[in-house]
C-alpha cells in the first residue's frame, strides 16, 4: 500500500464528495463562484490536514490504551472545533491576506462532515497503519474535495446562466442531477486501486 | 408561542418546514445511507432519537448556560446522546450499524440538529422543544424513506429487501440507481417535484 | 459498573477540555490583532452596504485604506456628505463635499421601439451579448442590451428591469456608487447631477436617417436643441448631445424641440422658466432677424449701379 496508491485512491477511486458523500452541504453552497471555491478548499485542506494528525494522536495515544474508544465522537468533534477556532486566531495573526481569502469560510467547517469524517477515518486500523499515511490519506481527501469542487463551480458558473433550466429545477435540483453525471464520470475510476 | 398549539409544533417538521425536502439540510445521510430501506428506517430512526433527546437536554439546561459558550455545549450534548446510539447499534443491531457505517456518528455534525437546538430548544420550553424535535427528526426519517424507496426499488427490485417484481427484474435492475450518481439523480429529481408541488 | 472507568473517562475529557480552553484563551491573547481605533471609528461611519464602489473591499477595507494608506475619503457615495463629514470629524480634518450622482440608463429603446437584431439564445447576460457579437443583439450597437448586468449588481435594489427591457433606476434608492456603471459593457448607464430636470435619452454616436433605421426615439444629431436651448446648456459630444447641469434652468424647451423624443423630463419643469426662455429665443430671433435684414439693407446699396455709369 504505497503513497502513491492512496493518493489515487482518495482523490479518484473514493472521492470524499462523489463516492462518500461527505460535504455535501458545503460543496452545495459554496460551488457557486471559481473564486469562493478556491477559498474554501484551501480552508479544507488546512482543517482536514491538522484534525487528522491530531485525531490520529489521540485516538492511539489516549483514547486506546486508555480504553476509552467509546469516547471518540466526543473527543473529536471537541478539538477539531477548538483547532478550527486556534487556526482561524493564528491565520488572522499571521497572515491578514490569507485571513482575507480564506477567513469566513473557517467556522463553516467545522460542522463540515468531511472533517469529521476523515478524523475517524484515519483511525481504522486495517486501512492505515500510520501517522504519515494518515497524513497522506487526509492530504488526498482535501485534495479530491477541491477537485470536485472546483470543477463544479466552474460548471454551476455557467449553469446559473442558462434560461433553459425549468423553473422547479433551478437551483439545488439541477446541481444535483450535474453532481450525478460528475459522479458517473468518476465511477470510471473504480477499481484502478484497492484499499 | 403559547399560541400554537402543541401538536402544531410536531407536525410542522413533516410537510411544510420537512428538513431534508424544504430546508435541504443533512443532505450527507440522505444520500449515503438510502441504498435501502432497511438504512434508511434505521437512519431516520437514530436521528429522531437524538433530535428528540438533545431538544430536551438542551431546554432543560438553557436558563444556567451562559450565552457565550452556548455552541460548544450544545455540541457536547448531542455527541453524548449520538455516542448512545453508536454504542446501542453496534450491540443490539451489528448489521445495520456496519452498513451505516460512519454515518451514525456523523449525525453529531448533521446541521439539523445543532441548529434546531439553537434556534427552537435555547429558548422553549421542555414540552414543545421535544415536539419539534420529533417532528423534525420524523420529518427527515419520512425523507430519508422517501428517496430510499425509490432507490432500491429501481436498483434492486426490492422493499424491505422483498422481492417486488421477480427475480427477472432482480438480475436487470437499474444498478446506478443504488451507486452513487442514482443517490444524487434521485434526491435531485425529488427535491425539483417538491419544488413544482409548492410552486417555488 | 466500574467507578473507575467512569471517573478515567470524565478525567480525560475533563482534561482535554481543559487544555482545549487554556490553549485557547492564550491564543487569543498572544494572537490578538491591534485594530487601530480610528478604522473602527470609521468603519461605524460608513453605511455598511459593502457595496464596492469606493473601489476597496468593503467598508472596513475603505476605512483600513482610509487610516493606513491616507486615500481620498469622500469616495463613498451611499455615505453622502454625511459620512464624509463624520470621516472627517474622527480623522480631525474637514473634506470637501461632493456633489449627489444618481445612474442614468441612457436609452430609450424599448423591445418596441428598437428592434433586436436577431433572436439571441446565448448566455442571458449583456456581457455575454456583447462578446459574443459584436455591437450585441440589439440592432443598435449604442443601446442596452436589456438583459440586466446592472440589475444583478446593484446592491441597493435601486434599478430594476423595466417591462419593456430598459432598466428603471430608482433615484431615491440609488446612492451613485457607481457598479452599474461598471458593470454595462455598453456604456449606456451613466452617472448625472441629482438636480437634473431633463435628460438625454440616447447613447447612439449615429446619426441621421442611420439611428432612424434601427430606432424611433434616437438621437439623429439634429442640434434643434442646442439651438433651442436659451441658456446655452447643450452642446454637442460627437453625435450626441450633453447637457451642462450648472447652466440648465429646468425650462423644458429642449424637450418641445427634440421631434423623435430623444430628451426626457426626469422632474418637473419650470413654467416660469419656460415663458423667461421663450422670451429670450424670441429676442434672438428677433435680434438675429434684424440684423439680418441690416445686413440685407446694406448690400443692394452697394451692388446697385450708380446712375452715371
Amino acid at each position: 500500500m504505497t503513497l502513491l496508491t492512496i493518493i489515487i485512491f482518495t482523490v479518484f477511486v473514493n472521492n470524499v464528495i462523489l463516492s462518500q458523500f461527505l460535504g455535501i452541504c458545503p460543496f452545495m453552497g459554496v460551488s457557486k463562484k471559481l473564486d469562493s471555491a478556491l477559498g474554501m478548499s484551501a480552508a479544507v485542506l488546512f482543517v482536514i490536514v491538522l484534525s487528522a494528525i491530531i485525531s490520529y494522536l489521540l485516538q492511539f495515544g489516549v483514547l486506546v490504551p486508555l480504553k476509552l474508544e467509546y469516547l471518540q465522537t466526543i473527543m473529536f468533534i471537541l478539538v477539531i472545533a477548538a483547532l478550527v477556532q486556534f487556526v482561524e486566531m493564528f491565520i488572522k495573526k499571521a497572515s491578514p491576506a490569507l485571513f482575507e481569502a480564506l477567513g469566513i469560510y473557517l467556522p463553516l467547517i467545522t460542522t463540515n462532515c468531511a472533517v469529521l469524517g476523515t478524523a475517524i477515518m484515519v483511525t481504522q486500523k486495517d486501512k492505515i497503519h500510520n501517522l504519515i499515511e494518515a497524513v497522506v490519506f487526509a492530504t488526498g481527501i482535501s485534495l479530491g474535495f477541491a477537485l470536485v469542487l472546483l470543477l463544479f463551480a466552474a460548471i454551476r458558473e455557467r449553469l446559473d446562466l442558462e434560461t433553459g433550466t425549468p423553473r422547479p429545477m433551478k437551483g439545488l435540483p439541477i446541481a444535483l442531477v450535474t453532481a450525478s453525471i460528475l459522479s458517473l464520470a468518476f465511477l470510471g475510476f473504480s477499481g484502478m486501486v484497492k484499499m | 408561542m403559547a399560541s400554537t398549539p402543541l401538536i402544531k409544533e410536531f407536525t410542522k417538521g413533516l410537510v411544510s418546514q420537512n428538513t431534508l425536502l424544504v430546508l435541504l439540510l443533512g443532505m450527507c445521510p440522505a444520500l449515503a445511507t438510502t441504498t435501502s430501506l432497511t438504512n434508511a428506517v434505521g437512519m431516520g430512526a437514530a436521528v429522531i432519537f437524538v433530535a428528540t433527546m438533545s431538544n430536551i437536554a438542551v431546554s432543560a439546561i438553557r436558563k444556567i448556560v451562559p450565552d457565550e459558550v452556548r455552541i460548544p455545549i450544545f455540541v457536547l450534548l448531542i455527541a453524548s446522546f449520538v455516542t448512545v446510539v453508536d454504542l446501542s447499534m453496534k450491540a443490539w443491531m451489528p448489521g445495520l450499524s456496519k452498513s451505516l457505517g460512519l454515518f451514525i456518528p456523523l449525525i453529531v455534525v448533521n446541521c439539523i440538529i445543532l441548529a434546531r437546538a439553537e434556534a427552537f430548544a435555547y429558548k422553549n420550553g421542555v414540552i414543545r422543544s421535544a415536539l419539534d424535535g420529533l417532528g423534525s427528526g420524523t420529518g427527515y426519517a419520512l425523507g430519508l424513506i422517501l428517496v430510499s424507496f425509490f432507490r432500491e426499488l429501481l436498483g434492486n427490485g426490492t422493499l424491505f429487501n422483498v422481492s417486488v417484481f421477480g427475480e427477472a427484474f432482480k438480475n436487470n435492475a437499474v444498478l446506478v440507481m443504488i451507486l452513487p450518481p442514482g443517490a444524487f439523480l434521485t434526491l435531485g429529481l425529488i427535491i425539483a417535484t417538491i419544488n413544482k408541488i409548492r410552486r417555488v | 459498573m466500574e467507578i473507575m472507568s467512569l471517573l478515567t473517562a470524565a478525567g480525560v475529557l475533563g482534561l482535554v477540555g481543559l487544555i482545549s480552553a487554556v490553549m485557547l484563551a492564550i491564543a487569543s491573547r498572544v494572537f490578538a490583532v491591534k485594530v487601530d481605533d480610528r478604522i473602527t471609528a470609521i468603519t461605524a461611519a460608513l453605511p455598511g452596504a459593502n457595496c464596492g464602489g469606493c473601489g476597496y473591499a468593503g467598508c472596513s477595507g475603505y476605512a483600513a485604506a482610509i487610516v493606513n494608506k491616507g486615500v481620498d475619503p469622500s469616495l463613498c457615495a451611499p455615505g453622502g456628505n454625511a459620512s464624509v463629514k463624520a470621516i472627517g470629524e474622527i480623522l480631525g480634518m474637514t473634506i470637501e463635499e461632493k456633489a449627489r450622482a444618481v445612474a442614468r440608463v441612457r436609452c430609450g429603446g424599448t423591445s418596441d421601439k428598437c428592434r433586436a437584431r436577431f433572436d439571441y439564445r446565448g448566455l442571458k447576460t449583456c456581457r455575454g451579448a456583447v462578446m459574443l457579437n459584436e455591437g450585441g443583439a440589439k440592432s443598435c450597437p449604442y443601446g442596452c442590451e436589456g438583459l440586466g448586468d446592472c440589475v444583478d449588481v446593484c446592491v441597493f435594489d435601486a434599478i430594476h428591469m423595466g417591462a419593456d427591457g430598459i432598466p428603471v433606476v430608482d433615484a431615491e434608492k440609488c446612492t451613485g456608487c457607481g457598479k452599474c456603471v461598471v458593470a454595462c459593457p455598453k456604456d449606456v448607464i451613466e452617472l448625472q447631477a441629482w438636480e437634473g430636470a431633463v435628460a438625454i435619452n440616447c447613447n447612439s454616436q449615429w446619426k441621421g436617417r442611420e439611428v432612424k433605421a434601427v430606432c424611433e426615439v434616437g438621437c439623429i444629431a439634429c442640434l434643434a436643441c442646442v439651438k433651442a436651448c436659451p441658456w446655452e446648456a447643450i452642446s454637442m459630444k460627437g453625435n450626441i448631445p450633453v447637457i451642462d447641469y450648472s447652466k440648465c434652468r429646468a425650462c423644458g424647451l429642449c424637450v418641445d424641440s427634440c421631434k423623435p423624443g430623444s430628451i426626457v423630463v426626469l422632474k418637473t419643469i419650470d413654467e416660469a422658466m419656460k415663458v423667461e426662455g421663450q422670451r429670450i429665443v424670441a429676442e434672438r430671433k428677433a435680434a438675429a432677424a434684424a440684423a439680418k435684414a441690416a445686413a440685407a439693407a446694406v448690400k443692394p446699396a452697394v451692388a446697385e449701379p450708380s446712375p452715371g455709369q
